[in-house]
C-alpha cells in the first residue's frame, strides 16, 4: 500500500508538480519519426506531461515542438499551414518557426519588429532511431542526448511502435518491472507468439510459477532479478533493468529480438506505451518485422491511422472467453500488450494504492516507488539531478541466464547487463 | 411564481451528466466500469493489516536498524535480535532483551524479514530460512549497507528468501513493512 499523498506525488506529472519537474529533467520520446514523415507534412498534436503542443517538420527538415495555440487569439495550430520554413496559423496568418519564434504577423507594418517579441513555448525535438525525443525542462540544464541501445543500432536492427494506454503512467510502468505476472497472464503467448515462442527459457517460466526475486540498486535505477528453478540444481534468472524514470526492458528469449518500453505520461489519466524490439548484432528478419507490425510480441495492432489499439476498452478488448477455455489465452484477451493494458486500465485511470495488499514478491515495485519519490523530493528540495539523466545510465541490457545456485546474478552478469556494441545479448 | 431550482456543484453536475450518458447506453462494459461515475461505487471499507510479520536482525548493526524501525507504529510486526546459539536452533531475543524461542516467534506468522549487515549471521540466516520454508512462511532478506560485506549471508538466504534486497537501507525496511501492511 501507498499513502494517498505519495500516490498523488508519483502520479501527477503536470507543470509545477514534483514528478512533473522530475520528468522534465530527461529526454523523453515525444512521438515516432513516422508521424512527421516528410518536410512540410501536416502538423501533429502532441500532449505530454499535461502540456498541449503541436509538432511539425519544416521545409528544411527541422523538427519543432511548441505550444499548440496561436499567440494571437488562441486558435489551434494543428490547423496550421506548414510552409516556407514555418507553421502559419490559418486564422490571421501569424507564422512561427521551429523554435516557437513568431516570424510573421501580416497585419503589422512591413518593417514592424512586433513579432520579435512573440514567442511560443517550444521544446527541442530530435530524431534518434525511430523516435523523436524532446526535453521539456530548463534549457540551461539540458542533458546530453539519450544513449539507449535500441535507438542507436542500425535501422535494420530495430523497430518501435506506440500505443495509447488509458491510465496513469505509473500503473503501466509498474507492469514493466513485474516479472511474476508473465507465468500467468502471458502463458498463452509464451507458446504461440512468434516473437516469444520456442525459447528454452519459456520452459523454465512455465515449470516454475513461483519465482524468487532479487532487487539490486543501480546508479540509474534498478535491476530486478527473477529466479526460477532450472535443471541440475541451477537457477534460471531473468533480469529486468529499469532506468529512471520510465524505461524498462524485458529479458530476452532465445534469439528473438530484445524488447522493452518507455512509459510516457500524456496527462495524469493517459500515457503512451512506446514498445521497441531490437537485435544487438543482426538485422530483424522480414518475418519478425511483419510480426511486430501485426501487433505480436510487445506491440499492438492499432486502429489504422491512429495509435489506439484495435482491442480497447470500448469493445471490451475483444475478450474471447472461448479462446480462454481452449487455453489459447489466459485472460481471454489476445496479445501480450493488450493483456497487460486491459488489466492496468481496469484498475481505473489512477489506481488507489491505499487499497493495495502487496506481497514480498512486489519488492521491485516497492523499491521503484521509493526511488522515484526520493528523487522527486531531492530535486525539489535540494536541486539534485536525478538518476537516469546521465546517458551512461542508459547503457543497460536485460538478460536471461542459467547460473549455479550460489552465484549472485549481479556478479555473474555485470557484462551481460551492460551494452557492448556488436556483442550478442545474453539469453536462454 | 417562484421557480424552485437547485444549484449543483460542478462535480455533481459532471456526475449527473455522466450518469445520463451511461444510462443512454452505448458504452462497453469496460468503458462504463472505469468511468469516474462508476468508481464512486467501489466498496470502500477499511483494510485490516494482513500480515503478522517478524523482523529478525542477525548482527549488531542490523539490530540498531531494527530498533529504529520498531519505534514506528506497526499493527502486528514484532522485532527480534538473533543472539547466536545453536545454528540449527538460533536463540532470539525481543529488542527489550526478553528471550524468544524461534519456534514461538514463528508461531502464527506468515512473513519473516531477515536483516543483515555482515556475514557473522550466515548460519543463522540459513537456519531461519530453512525453518520458514518448512513452515510455509514467506521470507524476505534485506542486506543493509554494502552487500559485499554480507555476501555469505546473502548466499545462505538465497535458496529460501522469496525476495532479497542487497544494498538496502533503513528506508527499505520501513517501506517494505509499510507496503506489506504489517
Amino acid at each position: 500500500m501507498l499513502r494517498k499523498d505519495i500516490n498523488e506525488l508519483l502520479t501527477q506529472t503536470g507543470p509545477g508538480t514534483p514528478m512533473g519537474d522530475l520528468f522534465r529533467q530527461y529526454w523523453m520520446p515525444a512521438m515516432l519519426a513516422e508521424e512527421l514523415p516528410e518536410d512540410d507534412c501536416p502538423p501533429v498534436r502532441v500532449k505530454l506531461l499535461s502540456e498541449r503542443m503541436v509538432a511539425f517538420r519544416d521545409s528544411q527538415g527541422r523538427y519543432g515542438l511548441m505550444d499548440e495555440f496561436c499567440a494571437h487569439r488562441g486558435a489551434s495550430l494543428w490547423f496550421g499551414r506548414n510552409e516556407g520554413s514555418g507553421l502559419r496559423c490559418p486564422y490571421h496568418g501569424w507564422k512561427y518557426d521551429v523554435t516557437g519564434q513568431c516570424i510573421e504577423v501580416p497585419s503589422e507594418a512591413d518593417n514592424s519588429s512586433f513579432c520579435e517579441n512573440v514567442k511560443l513555448t517550444a521544446y527541442p525535438l530530435v530524431k534518434i532511431g525511430d523516435v523523436l525525443w524532446t526535453y521539456m525542462g530548463d534549457p540551461a540544464k539540458k542533458p546530453p542526448l539519450p544513449e539507449f541501445e535500441f535507438a542507436h543500432v542500425p535501422a535494420e536492427q530495430t523497430y518501435t511502435s506506440k500505443r495509447w494506454q488509458q491510465c496513469n503512467w505509473l500503473q503501466a510502468f509498474e507492469g514493466g518491472i513485474d516479472s511474476s505476472h508473465v507465468t500467468f497472464l502471458h502463458s498463452g503467448g509464451l507458446k504461440t507468439d512468434p516473437l516469444f515462442k520456442g525459447a528454452k527459457g519459456n520452459e523454465y517460466n512455465q515449470n516454475d510459477t513461483k519465482p524468487f526475486f532479487e532487487v539490486a540498486d543501480t546508479e540509474g535505477g534498478l535491476f530486478v532479478g527473477a529466479r526460477r528453478n532450472a535443471e541440475d540444481g541451477k537457477y534460471y534468472w531473468r533480469i529486468t533493468p529499469w532506468v529512471m524514470p520510465n524505461f524498462t526492458m524485458v529479458p530476452p528469449r532465445g534469439d528473438h529480438p530484445v524488447h522493452g518500453h518507455f512509459w510516457v505520461p500524456i496527462d495524469d489519466e493517459n500515457c503512451w506505451a512506446y514498445s521497441f524490439d531490437y537485435h544487438p548484432v543482426r538485422a530483424l528478419t522480414d518475418t519478425e518485422r511483419q510480426a511486430m507490425v501485426d501487433g505480436y510480441g510487445v506491440h499492438s495492432k492499432n486502429i489504422p491511422g491512429t495509435y489506439r489499439p484495435a482491442a480497447n476498452m470500448d469493445n471490451d478488448y475483444l475478450i474471447d472467453r472461448e479462446a480462454q477455455k481452449r487455453g489459447e489465452t489466459y485472460s481471454g484477451v489476445a496479445g501480450i500488450a493488450m493483456q497487460d493494458a486491459s488489466l492496468q486500465e481496469s484498475m481505473g485511470p489512477v489506481v488507489d494504492r491505499t487499497k493495495e495488499r502487496l506481497v514480498p514478491a512486489d519488492s521491485g515495485i516497492i523499491k521503484a516507488r521509493q526511488k522515484l519519490r526520493k528523487a522527486a523530493l531531492a530535486l525539489r528540495d535540494e536541486g539534485v539531478t536525478p538518476p537516469g539523466v546521465d546517458p551512461e545510465h542508459h547503457k543497460v541490457r536485460s538478460a536471461a541466464i542459467v547460473l549455479p545456485q550460489a552465484e549472485s546474478f549481479l556478479d555473474a552478469c555485470r557484462d551481460a547487463v551492460t551494452v557492448q556494441p556488436g556483442v550478442r545479448q545474453t539469453t536462454v | 411564481m417562484a421557480q424552485a431550482t437547485r444549484t449543483q456543484t460542478p462535480d455533481a453536475q459532471a456526475h449527473a451528466d455522466e450518469a445520463r450518458a451511461l444510462a443512454a447506453g452505448g458504452l462497453s462494459e469496460c468503458a462504463r466500469a472505469t468511468s469516474a461515475y462508476e468508481s464512486r461505487f467501489r466498496i470502500d471499507r477499511p483494510i485490516a493489516p494482513a500480515r503478522a510479520a517478524r523482523v529478525v536482525a542477525l548482527d549488531e548493526r542490523a539490530v540498531a536498524v531494527a530498533r529504529h524501525v520498531a519505534g514506528r507504529q506497526w499493527a502486528h510486526a514484532r522485532f527480534y535480535a538473533c543472539e547466536g546459539g545453536d545454528p540449527h536452533d538460533p536463540l532470539l531475543r525481543r529488542l527489550d532483551g526478553v528471550p524468544a524461542p524461534l519456534g514461538q516467534v514463528l508461531s502464527g506468522t506468515d512473513v519473516v524479514v531477515v536483516l543483515a549487515t555482515e556475514d557473522s549471521g550466515r548460519a543463522y540466516a540459513e537456519a531461519i530460512g530453512r525453518i520458514c520454508r518448512e513452515r510455509g512462511i514467506t521470507t524476505a532478506g534485506l542486506v543493509l549497507g554494502i552487500d559485499f560485506e554480507a555476501q555469505d549471508a546473502v548466499a545462505a538466504l538465497r535458496p529460501y528468501a522469496r525476495v532479497l534486497l542487497p544494498s538496502a537501507d533503513e528506508n527499505d525496511v520501513f517501506e517494505l513493512l509499510t507496503a506489506l501492511r504489517v
